[in-house]
């Protein structure tokens, strides 16, 4: 547990918490202020938007440790604010609820809006009031609403909100000392270097390889996707890589090979994975199998995540076609499904680029591989993106990237 | 929806951080949390240690130069948006802010966190490279400042170190008669661009930098076209005859309606800079 102080709505009070614990549980579960309303718990809906430091923020995604020594404002605390008070009233004429449930949400951000932005145009309160989702009334009353209370008060003196100077999340330093001028004029240079030449650390590759990555589609449970890329090599060199799975495996970043393949092509493998603040590691098995009349191998496998419920299923078809003597193209069909947790935050166009990302990786490995070089031992491989099965490896992408 | 359980630290200091980060190679950086806190939340990512960066004086700085204007890390998109801090030319900063998810979001999320998280679909990201920006890290390998194009790899990968921070953003001011055009399509206001488009125009300086954005991975950036003709229709219908087929030969090109939404995108961006 971690002790925290702080303001809320105007009572200053010490409690235990522990890190994790977000700001809206902090404050139904320990302070009974069960006003605070928790829907999405991902910071989409705002229904939990709550005051920090008289800014409005999402209390779901604001960690109840991080607002020691601020000053935090509840729905309960408005009763006797002159705003509020004409909020409701106009809530209660423009039938601007009917559950209620997003309610709080509402009239705190609406009286945001209103103090902030006097008098907006319809289409301007529809903007800004986008952050809070309503399920029932359709919006048209709460837009009256908030429009009706903008006309009334048009004429009387804003009061802007504007802190303490401080230009980071609330509160920064509890000591009002420590808080910077907003506006230093060539102070303290040192600090702040001026850009001097670009210390790039990109690492380039041996080779670039341009890589076509189809348009993503959705079949069912199932996502696919196609990708083609162009090797100066014989075919007869790219073939026999590709149909070694431990060769193809170490061009796979973060991939590893942990047993097989057998006689009957069943092998089993794991994948970490580093993109941002997302570390994981699918393992699994698979099966390996090869056409050679056709020039073309598959791979079907499964993994689970090690830190979590999250599951995927891949199956991935690559073919190698000779372009001429000293050139091969490789078109691969890559479908995945996934379930569990990591199912739900996915966005196609991150999952297109990511695809992207891996393919070029992968390519340039082969690329090398085929020339009788190591795979590149690029920061790509730490962070990567794919697994010996790009089912997998695009799994994971996608579980990374749903849209929420 | 509640996070894994994970440790918390505060510290005071850039090098303090610094330190935190070098002895943790498990610690995740937390600004304002908008980002990573519904990642948190959806159990997405698990970190064992959380660094709130949130108390350091030095990453809310300001140095407004005549050349240049430098926001530290920690600076919300709603001081931004509310001009609390000076701009780089145009209220461009100001402009590109309000449309940034939603103010619930903008008071807490900052320009550090999202550069530093480097979704392609982010505002930041776009804008900013076409601004030329750099950003200012520090690490235990000592300070470097890296152009905003070298900095990002690929979709949410950069090359910012293990131990290293990202302190604050440095933006070339526009020429006098610099103009910004930024245009962006979201399917619902305030969520994840689907394509964003900037057009960059400072004849006094540079010329036409153009940025197709939320493209899936880094910013394309397009910075060898002269102006696109004015008063003239066909040869303005021309000139972005000659910007599609140029996307067509990216990542983009594949997809026709990334082809579609990036050329519009692009387009409006243009149109606000050099009407038609």
């Amino acid at each position: 547990m971690t002790a925290i102080t702080l303001t809320v709505n105007g009572r200053a009070l010490s409690a235990d918490t522990t890190p994790r614990t977000h700001m809206a549980d902090f404050l139904r579960e320990s302070q009974g202020l069960t006003g605070t309303h928790i829907g999405c718990e991902h910071g989409v809906c705002g229904a939990c938007t709550i005051e920090i430091n008289g800014e409005i923020s999402r209390a779901c995604i604001t960690y109840a440790v991080a607002c020691e020594g601020t000053e935090i404002r509840t729905i309960e605390a408005f009763d006797d604010d002159a705003l509020m008070i004409r909020l409701r009233a106009a809530f209660t004429a423009e039938h601007a609820l009917q559950c209620g449930y997003c309610t709080p949400g509402m009239l705190i951000a609406a009286r945001d809006l209103i103090r902030r932005r006097g008098t907006l145009t319809v289409p301007e309160i529809r903007t800004e009031m986008s952050g809070n989702l309503c399920r029932c009334t359709g919006y048209a009353g709460i837009i009256r609403a908030i429009s009706r209370v903008m006309v009334e008060v048009a004429d009387e003196t804003s009061s802007p909100i504007r802190g303490n100077g401080w230009l980071g999340p609330a509160p920064g330093p509890t000591s009002r000392a420590a808080i910077p001028p907003a506006h230093r004029q060539d102070a303290d240079r040192k600090r702040m270097p001026a850009a001097s030449s670009a210390a790039s650390h990109t690492l380039l590759p041996s080779r670039e390889i341009k890589v076509l990555t189809g348009p993503i589609r959705i079949d069912g449970a199932t996502t696919k996707v196609t990708q083609s890329f162009v090797v100066e090599q014989p075919i007869a060199r790219v073939w026999l890589l590709l149909t070694n799975l431990e060769a193809v495996v170490p061009c796979m970043p973060g991939a590893v090979l942990d047993g097989g393949p057998g006689a009957d092509g069943t092998f089993s493998a794991h994948l970490a994975l580093r993109l941002g603040p997302i570390r994981t590691t699918f393992a699994g098995d698979g099966k390996f199998t090869r056409d050679d009349a056709a020039r073309s191998c598959r791979i079907e496998g499964r993994g689970r995540d090690r830190s979590g419920p999250s599951s995927v299923i891949g199956d991935v078809t690559y073919r190698a076609i000779e372009l001429s003597e000293t050139s091969t193209r490789v078109e691969a069909d890559i479908g995945y499904s996934l379930s569990g947790p990591l199912a739900q935050f996915g966005r196609p166009g991150l999952v297109h680029g990511l695809v992207t990302h891996v393919g070029e990786t992968f390519a340039r490995n082969l690329d090398a591989a085929a020339a009788g070089r190591a795979p590149t031992s690029s920061k790509d491989n730490e962070l990567g993106a794919v697994s010996l099965l790009w089912s997998l490896l695009t799994g994971w992408f996608h579980r990374l990237t749903t849209r929420t | 929806m509640k996070p894994v359980a994970f440790d918390y630290i505060r510290p005071s200091s850039i090098a303090e951080t610094i330190k935190i980060l070098g002895e943790n190679p498990d610690a995740k950086i937390i600004a304002g949390g908008q980002t990573l806190g519904p990642m948190l939340n959806l159990r997405l990512a698990q970190p064992t240690i959380l660094v709130d960066i949130t108390r350091i004086p030095d990453l809310v700085r300001v140095d407004d130069s005549d050349d240049a204007l430098t926001l530290g890390a920690c600076i919300t998109h709603a001081a931004i948006e509310d001009g609390r801090v000076p701009d780089a030319g145009d209220n461009v900063l100001a402009r590109v802010a309000r449309g940034i998810a939603y103010r619930a979001v903008r008071s807490r999320g900052t320009i550090g966190g999202s550069l530093a998280h480097a979704d392609p679909a982010a505002d930041w990201l776009s804008l900013l490279t076409a601004l030329r920006a750099s950003v200012l890290l520090h690490g235990r390998g000592g300070e470097r400042t890296v152009p905003l194009a070298a900095f990002v790899s690929g979709p949410m990968m950069t090359n910012l170190a293990a131990d290293e921070l990202v302190v604050g953003i440095r933006i070339p001011k526009l020429g006098r008669n610099g103009r910004v055009g930024y245009s962006k399509i979201c399917r619902k206001v305030g969520d994840f661009a689907e394509a964003i488009g900037v057009a960059v125009y400072d004849p006094e300086r540079k010329g036409l930098r153009l940025v197709a954005g939320a493209a899936g991975g880094a910013p394309i950036l397009i910075d060898d076209l002269a102006a696109p003709p004015s008063g003239q229709s066909g040869a303005r219908s021309a000139w972005f005859d000659d910007l599609r087929s140029r996307l067509q030969s990216t990542s983009l090109g594949t997809d026709v309606y990334e082809l579609n939404t990036h050329t519009a995108t692009l387009r409006r961006a243009l149109d606000e800079v050099i009407p038609a």
